[in-house]
């Protein structure tokens, strides 16, 4: 039965939109050979740049001669690679296509140049190792980036000159799909890999306040957890998720909340005692010198508000702004609490932390007046959940 | 005659596959799915050269070797590996018990078929 190749194409073109993931196209694209094109096997040789080799993907076909998943290779200096990689076809035949018969015949030519004889030699042996009687390059730009074996018609007949066409048409369209989805995951791992080296670099940051202050030691790590459990909390008793955005920022701005604290003379960090008024109002300034750092940063806007505002109190008798109530961003009231719980539970020179239970009747106490209620409530369902 | 062969691999697309390439090779194939299946052929039969897959469920590759050796010092035996590198140790292992050569899958053709043919010769 022919096949309407014109149709075929459209209906692949169509297919490698709406599929994303290379290696399934490259399973479809074989199973269209095998079934419509009715070969005895087709197989995909696709390059692996870290190794700069090729391997044969994925094969269909019958037994015997389908080649297994993952058992051949073909290196860069293999002859079939080294055909293709140099554009040698272009040379000797006039479309994209090796087919095998007419590469016997090209061999016989005298004008063929002896180490393009050579090479040429070398790529049937290939080609004959894997009893394949066509092989389609597949390109982006000039990169080889695949090749595809075709076996022989079950039919016994020849490939048509306006199937090879279609074959190559096909090929030039899946390069460009492989191509897409390559640059798509390797854009990906850039950001991914940015992204982990702006928290690495906070997180270093961080620990320097830290290590400032010698009697909160972890407490910016701690902090930090307790921060993202209670947004997690939150978002489960409002059944609302929050965005992905939102929790990278919440998860910055805890590492830096502090980050103010470089201002303050370490006699004041670190003092055996309570702090006099003098002593109290420098150390209120933290959030606002924290400010002054973060402000050039521009990526961290979101994020200097809850540095900005986590002294704040709900009912307004916080600092810097005595804000109030729903005046407080929602990433200072979480960083409060979390900040607060940890205060509390953490010994100090002149007082023992609190136990767990202690602290949070405390919180249970001063909710809604020093903290946002909803927040302070999904602290206190987490500690009743054993969750802190 | 005819140099016998004997493919021992877990995965039937590879044995059918190495099989049909060296019968095109006019050698004679015998395949085996196990190394259990593999021991108990060569009870009955010997061969030229045993192709043997390292990894396999059962009776692993480095195993069918050691017992392959135990009944007879001189069967030739090379194995096929994978790349990863717990593997590769393995393969000094094999090396001591006394398995010729070895080459590691994905393999370059002219690779697998110079090194059966040089075994064979």
């Amino acid at each position: 039965m022919a096949i309407d190749y014109k149709k075929e194409l459209e209906g692949a073109a169509k297919t490698m939109i709406l599929v994303h993931e290379p290696h399934i196209l490259i399973k479809m694209i074989v199973r269209l050979f095998v079934q419509k094109v009715r070969v005895k096997h087709a197989g995909i040789l696709l390059h692996h740049s870290d190794k700069d080799t090729y391997v044969l993907t994925v094969s269909g076909g019958s037994a015997g001669l389908k080649i297994p998943a993952g058992f051949a290779r073909m290196d860069a200096d293999n002859s079939l690679i080294r055909f293709f990689r140099e554009r040698l076809d272009r040379g000797i035949f006039n479309y994209g296509a090796v087919v095998f018969e007419e590469a016997k015949k090209a061999l016989k030519k005298k004008n063929l140049a002896e180490d393009v004889r050579q090479i040429l030699k070398g790529a049937m042996h290939q080609m004959e190792m894997f009893e394949t009687k066509v092989c389609i390059p597949s390109y982006f730009r000039d990169d080889l980036l695949g090749i595809l074996l075709l076996g022989s018609k079950k039919s016994g007949r020849s490939f048509a000159r306006k199937e090879l066409d279609f074959f190559i048409a096909l090929a030039s369209d899946v390069a460009m799909a492989i191509r897409n989805a390559q640059l798509f995951g390797e854009l990906e791992l850039e950001l991914d890999k940015r992204k982990r080296l702006f928290i690495h670099t906070t997180v270093a940051l961080a620990a320097a306040i830290d290590a400032k202050d010698h009697y909160t030691h972890g407490h910016t790590a701690r902090v930090t957890n307790l921060a993202l459990s209670i947004a997690k909390k939150l978002s489960q008793k409002n059944r609302t998720e929050f965005n992905e955005k939102f929790l990278e920022h919440l998860h910055i701005a805890s590492l830096l909340h502090d980050i103010g604290k470089i201002g303050i003379p370490e006699s004041i960090l670190n003092k055996e005692g309570p702090l006099d008024e003098e002593e109290k109002k420098k150390m209120q300034e933290h959030p606002l010198v924290g400010v002054t750092i973060l402000q050039p940063i521009k990526e961290l806007e979101d994020s200097v508000l809850g540095v900005k505002y986590h002294h704040e109190k709900y009912d307004g008798s916080g600092y810097p702004e005595g804000l109030k109530g729903s005046q407080i961003p929602l990433i200072a009231s979480i960083i409060s609490v979390a900040d607060s719980f940890d205060a509390m539970t953490t010994d100090r020179p002149y007082r023992r932390g609190l136990s767990k239970e202690e602290a949070i009747e405390e919180i249970r106490r001063v909710n809604g007046m020093q903290f946002d209620p909803q927040v302070g409530s999904a602290l206190i369902e987490l500690y009743q959940e054993n969750k802190i | 005659m005819a140099k016998k062969l004997l493919i021992v691999d877990d995965e039937k697309d590879v044995r059918e596959f190495a099989a049909n390439f060296f019968r095109k090779r006019k050698i004679d194939v015998t395949i085996a799915s196990s190394g259990e299946e593999a021991l108990g052929l060569l009870e009955k039969q010997k061969v030229d050269l045993v192709l043997l897959d390292i990894k396999m469920p059962g009776i692993d590759g480095v195993e069918t070797l050691k017992r392959i050796k135990e009944r007879d010092k001189d069967a030739k035996v090379v194995m096929v590996t994978g790349t990863k590198p717990e593997e590769a140790g393995a393969f000094e292992k094999c090396r001591q018990l006394g398995a010729m050569d070895y080459i590691h899958k994905p393999l370059e053709m002219d690779e697998l078929e110079k090194v059966v043919l040089k075994e064979l010769a």
